[in-house]
């Protein structure tokens, strides 16, 4: 192992609006060497990634690679400069074939372009089999299944020639074995002098196979260190610095087994992404659904909901089976969900933060048939104060909002309605942590008054913060089903990895 | 930008003063003020333009162009288009004509049977489009060809001649003090579409749709079904205008509304609803339809001949499209 | 992916065959090769239109502005020709030169003024349109209406082989050579990725701008080709040239299954798109069927190939959403 730095990144900062995704980020990379990046939800990683493969311009800093300088901004110049990436959802084109997309983009041609087909194939073969990876080479990437399309994007990076390999989540979706296919691949990538950047908040992965460790948090560093030299509990007190618990306060201790039940699900399944589903959820209770990136959580919750309804299966609520094939089904009786991509399925951004707080209830602020100006506004103001939303101006734009007051105003529109069961889909990422404090309230108090609710959330830290019972999904299985104060957090990082309980 | 209700207002606090008022207004009704100033050029190349018979001929001619451009205001909100329009006119004044040849006497049944004609034409955009989820643009193509050859098939291409009754011929021709009636019927089918769009739930629901729609679906509005009711709206509007057209010129063919729906685009583009959804108000419509129709006077003044007038239009359309576009985004980002 | 396509396209020539075989059957007319003849003659500019067009379509944009450009190139050429007395050859590449210029003024619109593709080739549409009347030679010299081109190159174009006409030939060439480009250079899979996955193929280090550029450049290219076909046989032109064509050419396109949405398709297909459509035209009117019934018919055959294609379209996808192919969850 030799100790020339392959890349260096000075300084780099990004600013995505009201929030400061990145904050004056360095960090070396060694020949050889690899170098983990850690950090929960939200707190920069994948930024950093985008920035390093060219894709996102930093606002400042800057990027050295094998001594020389590297222009941001353009993915090309970052893979001619030897910097390849096995993104975290795979980049792959649906019609392509799978030995088209791993040599896209740099496939072997001729002095005309033609590309030679049988060279590739070769290529591509010798590639697979030294990695150990199966793949039809012929097969339309869009047939293939998660695991194997995201063979095809490690494919796809191995098979660049990189100087610097940037891995986000790598394992997310694999399983036990395939997973250490990887592993073997980084073993050898690294006594051939590649770098590699490892991006990972699974802990017992890290400490397998990484030589020095960097923490980010909400954006900035925090820790830098020779993985030798840290110890599991240091690590995971710079990842979640231990001052949000306090800050939250304790949650009172339930007591959930006599509880009434309010949904049970009963071996929910949709084809090709989850099955055997079966849970339930109790009156006054919070129940976390977590797991890897991957595992199928938000469509499991979206199939609740009935914005992507399961194929099988059964739904109970209030000990009444039910159909929920539309969202509409699901708001008569009373369920709310506030989806995981605020910009793209649950605001309306660029009107008001009343219209958007009345938006899933118009039949209360409805008279004789029409809209009441006068009910629409005393509703909105309503809801805002409540939700302690600023500013308080119902006309405000919700597209001004910082991240944190646009999460309260999704929540204030299903707490305006008949809302009996809450599901929320990772709805704290990119937030500040006062925020994150007064939502976990907010969510609290709704449990408390009876109302349970479903969060679906990556963010351990924050499952066991506010979580009454946790369900643990893999690769569109549950894997877990735990109660808050008799589980680990290794025991749940397990599960999610796959291991059944 | 226009708000879907009036108390519920958007506005942008945070910036104030003069300046501030006055980029707002550029923003939003630039187009018309330019469109204003071209008009006024008009009357200074010929003065006839300003006297009063030629304003009221004005009024009138954007009558029709209006009670379409008002009714399909919600389908561009809604972030579609409806290109079948103009097909539609000629299909229902078609109808109702065919009515009345086999019996003179018949006058409600052949404006009811014009406007279910048109019904049934919404009604296939609006389920191809909605519920089958094919692209507008292509769908209302397809429409605008296949009723075009559906109104030749059952008309020919020869002009019918409705002589009677007298009260479907005052549709169109006749006059209430000196006013002539397609413009009381405009301006009422305007405020209803207004109503629709400030009042009822329907009315925000097509902002939603405009504005996010996969939002909107999860926040259990009836998407498809207000997508399928727009086009439905869109193409009842075209009837009624096929219905006054017929009765104006007292004749109906499968030939005529010919190109409307460039007229009608333009009206509503030009009165600033985005084509993009989700921004505009059916007033905005109604202005833009009244431009329109003293732009097409201007050109006819001037002694333009039809092809140039089609470039013309067009041009006037792009070119309102991309300033609005530019002008939007400039007066945002200061 | 390459037997998909290959399934695709044999279907669509089963279609055209039994169009053929019905309308044979149906009308003695149709069965001489007279009609062949007329056909080839008829549809093979709106076939290169179609497969011009499909360039931009692949890439899950629009070129609305092909059939302005058809009729501006043939203004140029009427008057280079009888106006200037340019001699053939050289109004050859000047016209093609001008195909290519408005198609680069498309991509400039496009790329740098970043205007959505349906806005600016609809700009484009009618600003080209009104430029043909700007300088349109028979409204300046109307002595020339009735002038013929006489240049002896130029009225080559548009000749024939027996039954062959030179423009099928075009066609054919111009399949052959665009097939080979799109399915087996690696420009063709970079076309397919921009047009499949954008944010994938950027992340592959694929310049999509350089390649929309070139979308745009051919397809105003194929529409001065067409151009020039038409006014050679014409031996004139008139202001109208081309009117409409574009929607001639996507509806082919469309049929020939290139998909709207983009990264699926081939040139072969809107080839045969274009002469169905236009057997279907000819079919018709001998079968004795009124013109009138025809739109629609084309119009029904438009909505069902948009139909079966977003079809297609749920069945690729399947269970993974959207989501799973594009960076930045």
């Amino acid at each position: 192992m030799e100790d020339s730095v392959v890349l260096r990144a000075d300084s780099l900062s990004k600013r995505y609006g009201a929030v400061q995704a990145l904050k004056n980020v360095s960090i070396t990379l060694y020949a050889g060497q690899t170098h983990a990046l850690v950090g929960s939800n939200g707190a920069g990683k994948s930024t950093l990634v985008k920035i390093l493969t060219g894709a996102v311009v930093p606002d400042s800093g800057t990027i050295e690679i094998n001594g020389k300088p590297m222009p941001v901004g353009d993915p090309r110049t970052a893979l001619d400069a030897g910097i390849a990436c096995i993104y975290q959802w795979p980049n792959l084109v649906a019609e392509l074939s799978v030995a088209d997309n791993i040599m896209l983009g740099h496939h072997p041609t001729n002095a005309f372009g033609i590309v030679n087909r049988k060279v590739q194939r070769r290529w591509v073969r010798n590639l697979l089999e030294k990695h150990n990876l199966q793949l039809d080479l012929d097969a339309p990437v869009g047939s293939l299944s998660s695991v194997q399309q995201k063979e095809v994007e490690i494919a796809k990076a191995l098979s660049l020639d990189a100087s610097v390999i940037l891995m986000d989540e790598p394992t997310a979706a694999l399983s036990h074995s395939e997973v250490e296919k990887l592993f073997r691949s980084i073993e050898q990538l690294c006594q051939q002098g590649v770098a590699v950047l490892y991006i990972s908040h699974i802990l017992d992965e890290i400490f397998r196979v990484a030589q020095r460790v960097t923490v980010l948090r909400d954006g900035q560093l925090r820790l830098s260190a020779a993985a030798a030299d840290l110890t599991k509990a240091s690590l995971v007190d710079a990842m979640l610095g231990r001052e949000l618990s306090s800050e939250v306060g304790q949650a009172k201790p339930q007591d959930q087994v006599d509880r009434p039940v309010v949904l049970e699900c009963r071996n929910l399944n949709k084809e090709g992404v989850f099955s055997n589903i079966s849970f339930k959820v109790h009156e006054g209770e919070i129940l976390c659904i977590t797991g890897l990136v991957g595992a199928k959580r938000s469509e499991l919750v979206r199939a609740i909901f009935g914005a992507d309804p399961a194929d099988g299966g059964e739904l109970w609520l209030w000990g009444k089976q039910v159909r929920i094939r539309h969202p509409l089904d699901a708001i008569r009786l009373g369920i709310g969900f506030v989806p995981e991509d605020r910009h793209q399925d649950g605001l309306f951004m660029q009107l008001s933060i009343g219209l958007n707080t009345i938006m899933s209830s118009l039949n209360r602020v409805t008279k004789a048939g029409l809209l009441h100006p006068g009910l629409m506004r005393i509703a909105a103001d309503e809801q805002i104060g409540k939700m302690e939303i600023v500013p308080a101006i119902a006309d405000y734009p919700v597209k001004n909002l910082s991240g944190g007051n646009q999460q309260k105003v999704q929540l204030g529109r299903w707490l305006m309605g008949n809302t009996r069961l809450l599901i929320l889909d990772e709805p704290t990422v990119g937030i500040d942590i006062g925020t994150k404090a007064s939502i976990y309230r907010l969510l609290r108090d709704l449990a408390s008054n009876g109302t349970p609710v479903i969060v679906v959330s990556s963010d351990i830290e924050e499952v066991l913060t506010i979580a009454d019972r946790i369900i643990v999904m893999a690769d569109g299985h549950i894997t877990g089903t735990y109660v808050r104060g008799f589980v680990t957090q290794e025991q749940i990082l397990a599960a999610a990895s796959g291991e059944m309980n | 930008m226009d708000s879907p209700t009036s108390s519920l207002r958007i506005s942008d606090q945070s910036r104030r003063g003069f300046a501030a008022l006055a980029r707002k207004i550029i923003g939003q009704y630039g187009l018309l003020i330019i469109l204003f100033i071209i008009t006024f050029a008009f009357s200074l190349l010929r003065p006839a333009f300003w006297s009063i018979n030629n304003q009221i001929n004005i009024v009138f001619a954007s009558s029709l162009i209006g009670i379409m451009a008002v009714c399909s205001t919600f389908v561009v909100l809604t972030r579609g288009i409806d290109i079948s329009v103009g097909s539609t006119v000629a299909l229902s004044g078609l109808v109702a004509a065919l009515i009345l040849e086999s019996d003179g006497t018949l006058f409600i049944p052949s404006i009811l049977a014009g406007l279910a004609a048109s019904a049934v034409v919404g009604l296939a955009n609006g389920l191809a489009i909605s519920y089958l989820g094919l692209p507008p643009i292509v769908v209302t193509l397809a429409a605008l060809t296949i009723v075009r050859g559906v109104a030749l098939l059952i008309g020919g291409s020869i002009l019918h001649l409705i002589r009677e009754p007298a009260e479907f011929l005052f549709i169109g021709g006749g006059r209430v003090l000196g006013v002539p009636f397609p413009i009381f019927i405009f301006f009422a089918i305007a405020a209803l579409m207004l109503f629709i769009q400030v009042r009822t739930q329907l009315g925000l629901t097509v902002f939603a749709i405009g504005v996010n729609e996969r939002a909107a679906t999860l926040c259990g509005l009836p998407v498809r079904f207000v997508k399928l009711l727009v086009y439905l709206i869109s193409s009842l509007g075209a009837g009624i205008a096929g219905i006054v057209l017929a009765s104006q010129v007292s004749t109906a063919s499968a030939n005529y509304g010919n190109a409307l729906e460039l007229d009608v685009i333009a009206a509503i583009v030009v009165g600033g609803t985005s084509l993009n959804g989700g921004q505009g108000s059916v007033h905005r419509s109604v202005l833009g339809a009244l431009l329109i129709a003293a732009v097409n006077n201007g050109l006819s003044i001037l002694n333009v001949s039809t092809d140039q007038q089609l470039i013309a239009k067009g041009a006037i359309i792009v070119i309102a499209i991309v300033l609005g576009y530019w002008l939007q985004e400039w007066s945002e980002r200061l | 992916m390459q037997r998909k396509q290959l399934m695709g396209t044999l279907s669509l020539l089963t279609i055209l065959l039994l169009i053929v075989i019905i309308f044979s059957l149906v009308s003695p007319n149709f069965r001489t090769l007279n009609n062949l003849r007329s056909i080839l003659s008829s549809y093979s500019h709106i076939a290169i239109m179609a497969i011009g067009v499909s360039f931009p379509i692949l890439l899950g944009e629009i070129d609305l502005s092909v059939g302005a450009i058809m009729g501006l190139v043939g203004m140029v050429m009427f008057n280079l020709l009888l106006i200037h007395e340019v001699s053939g050859p050289v109004a050859i590449v000047i016209g093609l030169g001008i195909g290519i210029l408005c198609g680069l003024v498309n991509a400039f619109l496009i790329v740098r003024l970043k205007l959505q593709p349906f806005i600016a080739t609809l700009a484009t549409l009618v600003a080209y349109r009104g430029i043909i009347y700007g300088i349109s030679g028979r409204q300046l010299f109307p002595e020339t209406t009735v002038k013929a081109i006489t240049d002896p190159i130029y009225i080559s174009i548009d000749g024939r082989i027996d039954i062959v006409p030179y423009a099928f030939i075009y066609l054919i060439l111009l399949v052959m050579i665009t097939h080979l480009v799109l399915q087996y250079t690696r420009w063709g899979i970079n076309l397919y990725a921009a047009g499949g996955n954008e944010m994938a193929a950027r992340l592959s280090g694929i310049n999509v701008n350089r390649i929309r550029v070139f979308a745009y450049a051919f397809s105003g290219l194929c529409s001065a080709l067409a151009a020039l076909i038409l006014t050679s046989r014409m031996r004139s032109t008139q202001e109208s040239l081309g009117l409409s064509f574009e929607l001639s050419a996507i509806a082919a396109a469309v049929i020939g299954g290139v998909s709207l949405r983009g990264g699926v398709g081939n040139t072969v297909g809107p080839a045969i798109g274009a002469f169905l459509t236009g057997t279907l035209y000819t079919g018709l009117t001998m079968a004795g069927v009124t013109t009138y019934a025809q739109p629609v018919v084309v119009g029904v055959v438009l909505i069902g190939a948009v139909a079966y294609d977003k079809f297609l379209a749920s069945r690729r996808v399947n269970h993974r959403s959207q989501k799973d192919m594009q960076y930045g969850g």
